[in-house]
């Protein structure tokens, strides 16, 4: 009864400039709920991308049942019994609930080209039923709850029958008595003995529902352990620790002067009561988990999203409309996370990209002073070190290190005061990082301040001067990095542990 | 029906409730509106533009836009009374060249689109100019002659029920089926809805848009087969305001721009909606170019309003 319905035998593959798995083993039985647990990046979509053919692994070899396969696309590891349920669902919103369960494979009336919709009907309600939903099979899926999508998502993967089945983060987007209702489901197919592989970041979930965990670290298979025979804190262990040292430039720090503060910053489910301050001449890391509101605040900061209650003062000014063209006028600059699509415009040169939001400034009547813009390029070209030396390239042919620091010298001629960073790091390889660190760490000096958005812990406890942790929408408290170790900044932003209050917390109560 | 149903259906209902006041005001204004010889000559009018737009309908309902529709028109008013020139024998020939030439370029459409990845109005657009430019090489002015058989088609009866009514219910009913019963109809919706979901369902997605344009193509081919009917000469510019108004009809009926949402059923009450409005005008003796002036108004209107439930 033990053997493997399925077997990923070290597996590896790489993306340019990442290794995002190294010889990764992972298997999995009949009836077991089996948690892929990890920090962001360990690889573990990547992971699960390959056993459901999203990718191909460079490396390694998968059997099911003992069988070598090889799938050609989701669709085909769909055919070989192996469904994932996403976190974004794989539902259209217009199509009711059985015509989704049976998209791409209807049941027809006898040979004709009609759909039994009786039968279709009769099914789906089974299925649902055999979930334990209640839930009418021809309303339209646009008109239902999250976690009752979630429902419709599992019966569409049984009604493919699913053999094993795949759950990337099932509980981002339920709670509480539906967290409960999923768990009995999880449970009852795997009493049917269906193989589920729940991907989850949540310790206490993994501990509740696996049978066995695995832990992924770097691309790196850490172990795999039976979560009863261990406590969290061991698990958590796992997950953190580097393999390999990080070097950060020292942290020497600029003239101190609060330029940023916020009180009470809300956006309806998203941020929920924020305030902090930012200080010129140091670097500020906000830390927490994937949609727990941190690129929001930044956007919010920045303008490009309004705010709904509390107060943005900057340098003194009391921010109140959202326009990011006052915010930039007044001296945030925000490296985005996304620079593909809001950080460059790919098919301009360097030149005017360096100084797309400094027009105004550098015009004569209607017109771009060509000369003056040149000689702005090409001190930026020099003081960022960016390669190649050409102002007149396209940015879209640079590396990502070059076009982060064509980015960044963008916001330094528009002499932002404030510069938000989301996520800097992201995409580039090792040696460009450690040279944008170095960068970032010259503007603090010269008395900038910045916000660094991350969500590699090295890079936070390495970087930061101060560094905040949020969950949910919430400030869950302020770590100095010299107390701050990986696992505290973790249980933090898994919202096990409060911090320090920030001091802005602290005048309120 | 359930109080949940009655809600998602909500917009069509509300088409139908304009459509059955506009009925009913029409026939207060005018005393002609009501009288058999003005419903059949409604009919006549609605038959043309309701084929071609329930074809397009399908079309945008995959998030697409067909712009060739005019022209194929065109072209098929001019070569089907051009190459009968009045010989009866000629016409099944003639007929089944039209539509295959048709299909053909709704052919050529979707699968440009799909290879290419073009946007539909661009492929589309480039294909009317196309398209235009050949039937002026062909025609420059009206031309051809009919047999009197084919003038059956427009102006035919079956007891009292005009022949076009009966092709437009015909043609409905066989489009309401197909959206509503079959894969395809189904698979409308997905693409529409979200194309990535929809291939990762495994539906064949290139596949379904370029029989989509074909349908619209040849929907277009039998509007102006029966346009032929109806005038008894072919002409270069029979088709050109159908591009626009082709797309009025759906956009009336709930049928989202953006794909995805809408149908047939919304569309018929839509080409009601368009035709009695143009007739109505006509009675009161309102130029046709101030019929141009509103449909334009209409077509913003109607964009904007269903743009607006779509966020």
């Amino acid at each position: 009864m033990n053997e493997n319905v399925f077997e990923m035998q070290s597996i590896s593959k790489s993306f340019p400039g990442v290794q995002a798995l190294d010889k990764v083993d992972f298997t999995g039985v009949e009836g077991e709920v089996h948690a892929l647990v990890g920090e962001n990046g360990a690889g573990k979509s990547t992971l699960m991308k390959i056993l459901a053919g999203a990718y191909r692994q460079d490396e390694g070899s998968i059997l099911l049942r003992g069988k070598g396969v090889s799938f050609a696309s989701p669709k085909d590891a769909q055919r070989h019994g192996i469904s994932t349920i996403y976190q974004e669902f794989n539902l259209i919103p217009e199509l009711n609930v059985a015509e989704n369960i049976f998209l791409g494979h209807e049941p027809r009336k006898g040979r004709s080209l009609f759909i039994d919709k009786t039968h279709a009907y009769r099914m789906s309600r089974d299925l649902l039923t055999n979930l334990g939903a209640e839930i009418d099979t021809r309303k339209k899926v646009k008109h239902l709850s999250v976690a009752q999508q979630q429902m419709v998502e599992i019966a569409k993967a049984l009604c493919l029958n699913a053999e094993i089945m795949i759950m990337d983060e099932p509980s981002a987007v339920v709670s509480g008595k539906e967290l409960d209702s999923l768990f009995r489901i999880i449970r009852s197919l795997r009493e049917g003995g269906r193989t589920i592989i729940y991907i989850s970041h949540r310790i206490d979930e993994v501990f509740e529902i696996a049978d066995r965990a695995t832990v992924l670290k770097d691309g790196k298979l850490v172990g795999t352990v039976r979560p009863r025979d261990l406590d969290k804190g061991d698990i958590i262990k796992m997950m953190v620790g580097r393999t390999f040292a990080e070097v950060f430039p020292p942290k020497e720090k600029g003239e101190r002067r609060p330029i940023l503060t916020l009180k009470n910053v809300c956006r309806s489910g998203i941020l929920k009561d924020v305030s902090l301050t930012v200080y010129t001449g140091e670097i500020l890391g906000v830390a927490g988990l994937v949609g727990a509101g941190r690129t929001e605040l930044a956007r919010v900061i920045f303008g490009a999203d309004p705010l709904e209650r509390g107060e943005i003062i900057f340098d003194g000014r009391r921010l109140k409309k959202a326009r990011p063209k006052v915010s930039i006028f007044h001296g945030i600059g925000f490296v985005t996370e996304d620079r593909k699509n809001e950080g460059l415009v790919h098919c301009l040169s360097i030149r005017k990209n360096l100084t797309s939001v400094i027009l105004d400034r550098i015009r004569k009547w209607c017109f771009v002073n060509e000369r003056e813009e040149k000689d702005i390029a090409k001190e930026s070209v020099r003081r960022f070190k960016i390669m190649p030396p050409k102002i007149e390239q396209e940015v879209e042919s640079l590396s990502g290190g070059n076009q982060q620091k064509v980015i960044l010298a963008k916001w330094i001629n528009a002499d932002s005061k404030l510069i938000i960073m989301d996520e800097p790091t992201r995409g580039i390889d090792v040696g460009a990082k450690a040279e944008f660190y170095i960068l970032m760490r010259q503007l603090a000096k010269q008395g900038k301040a910045i916000l660094m958005i991350s969500s590699e812990l090295p890079e936070v406890i390495g970087m930061s001067d101060r560094i905040v942790v949020m969950h949910e929408g919430h400030i869950m408290g302020e770590l100095s990095p010299s107390e701050a170790r990986e696992e505290t900044i973790l249980m933090m932003a898994t919202g096990q542990i409060r911090g320090k209050e920030t001091e802005e917390q602290n005048l309120e109560s | 029906m359930s109080l949940d149903r009655l809600k998602e259906n909500w917009a069509t209902i509300v088409v139908y409730i304009v459509l059955a006041v506009l009925v009913l005001a029409s026939s207060l204004m005018s005393d002609i509106f009501p009288t058999y010889r003005n419903v059949s000559n409604l009919m006549n009018q609605a038959v043309a533009l309701g084929i071609v737009s329930m074809g397009q309908t399908l079309v945008l309902l995959t998030a697409g836009i067909d712009l060739s529709v005019g022209s194929v028109i065109s072209l098929t008013t001019c070569l089907t009374t051009g190459l009968i020139m009045g010989r009866e024998p000629m016409v099944l020939p003639v007929v089944a060249l039209v539509i295959a030439l048709g299909l053909f370029i709704g052919f050529c459409n979707g699968t440009i689109i799909v290879k290419t990845g073009v946007s539909p109005l661009i492929v589309t657009l480039a294909m009317m100019s196309i398209v235009q430019g050949c039937v002026f090489l062909y025609a420059k002015g009206p031309i051809g002659e009919l047999p009197s058989s084919f003038y059956f088609i427009a102006w035919g009866k079956l007891g009292t029920v005009p022949f076009p009514a009966i092709i437009l219910g015909a043609i409905s009913a066989i489009g309401i089926v197909v959206q509503k019963q079959t894969s395809f109809g189904q698979y409308l919706f997905a693409i529409g809805g979200n194309e990535e979901i929809a291939r990762r369902s495994g539906i064949n997605v290139d596949r379904v848009k370029i029989v989509t344009y074909m349908i619209c193509s040849l929907a277009a081919t039998l509007s102006g087969i029966f346009l032929s009917s109806r005038m008894g000469q072919g002409d270069p510019l029979a088709g050109g305001r159908y591009m626009i108004d082709s797309i009025i009809p759906p956009v009336l009926g709930g049928t989202s721009l953006v794909g995805g949402k809408g149908g047939l059923v919304g569309t018929l009450a839509g080409i009601f909606i368009l035709t009695i409005i143009s007739n109505i005008l006509n009675l009161l003796n309102v130029e046709t170019y101030w019929q141009w002036v509103m449909t334009g108004f209409i077509m913003i209107i109607a964009v904007a309003f269903s743009g607006k439930e779509a966020t």
